[in-house]
């Protein structure tokens, strides 16, 4: 998705993020904001003027003081302004509770700030109830199921990948192509 | 350090970015590109869904700027090109 947004030719900042349940220490609201915040800036041939700013009147104070939620989120909702700006967040279920409020209430008030932003999430059915909460009539929702010829196309890819010689011929690998699309339609 | 403008200069660049945030979540998205098999799921870009949602640009009539895909473990959401 972050590839397709980055290919209209448009001058444009595409900021991603990827939830794992294993790390979520790593993904309080402040950390998800502030890389997404990193690479919004990132994506400006030279450090807006803003951000400068703020970084020089925080390195000189002890210890260096880190930037707080309502900052990033003004900062963010400022440079989406100035460029559109796609955020893509994957697996919305790999997110604690809390942590996820926090991040849909942000990005909420980004589009506010900036309304050409626009914002792609990607999570199991369940956690859709957390993002029509917060986005109530601004979602499009869309079930996601691979589709048969995917499936296909994915497993001769991967077998055309298999360096195991002689043993794989086309009846071995109709044959596994069967099997797999018969698995999936019982799923 | 600034220039005429006012601009950090590149010297600041990377600190800067540091200061803002420690992960590096385009190492992640590196990987996920390199194993990506090429068109897989592109029936979704094309989708009318998905056209009006990336083209949108905030004005005029009400539009919606947010996009939920759902779908259960292993459908191919992370790899949606």
């Amino acid at each position: 998705m972050c590839d397709e947004a980055g290919e209209s030719g448009e001058d444009i900042a595409v900021a991603c993020f990827y939830f794992d349940s294993t790390a979520q220490m790593e993904q309080s609201a402040m950390s998800v904001l502030g890389a997404l915040l990193k690479q919004v800036v990132g994506s400006f041939d030279q450090i807006p003027k803003e951000i400068a700013d703020v970084f020089r009147r925080h390195k000189k104070l002890i210890g260096g003081r880190e930037l707080q939620l309502p900052e990033i989120v003004k900062m963010l909702g400022s440079l989406s302004s100035m460029q559109r700006t796609y955020f893509c967040l994957d697996a919305l279920d790999g997110c604690a509770a809390p942590d996820l409020a926090k991040i849909l209430l942000s990005l909420r008030d980004i589009i506010k700030i900036s309304p050409a932003s626009r914002v792609f999430l990607t999570g199991r059915p369940y956690v859709g109830g957390e993002v029509g909460k917060y986005f109530p009539e601004e979602t499009i929702f869309l079930s996601i199921s691979p589709r048969n010829d995917d499936i296909v196309e994915f497993i001769c890819a991967r077998l055309a990948e298999d360096t195991t010689s002689g043993e794989m011929d086309e009846v071995l690998e109709a044959e596994i192509v069967k099997k797999i699309l018969e698995t999936v339609s019982e799923m | 350090m600034q220039n005429d403008q006012g601009i950090a200069v590149s010297s600041d660049r990377s600190e800067i970015l540091a200061w803002l945030s420690p992960l590096e979540p385009h190492l992640r998205h590196h990987d996920i590109r390199t194993n990506r098999v090429q068109d897989v799921g592109d029936w979704l870009l094309r989708t009318e869904e998905f056209q009006s949602w990336k083209s949108g640009d905030g004005q005029g009539e009400p539009q919606k700027a947010t996009m939920f895909c759902s779908g259960n473990l292993g459908v191919g959401k992370t790899y949606i090109r």
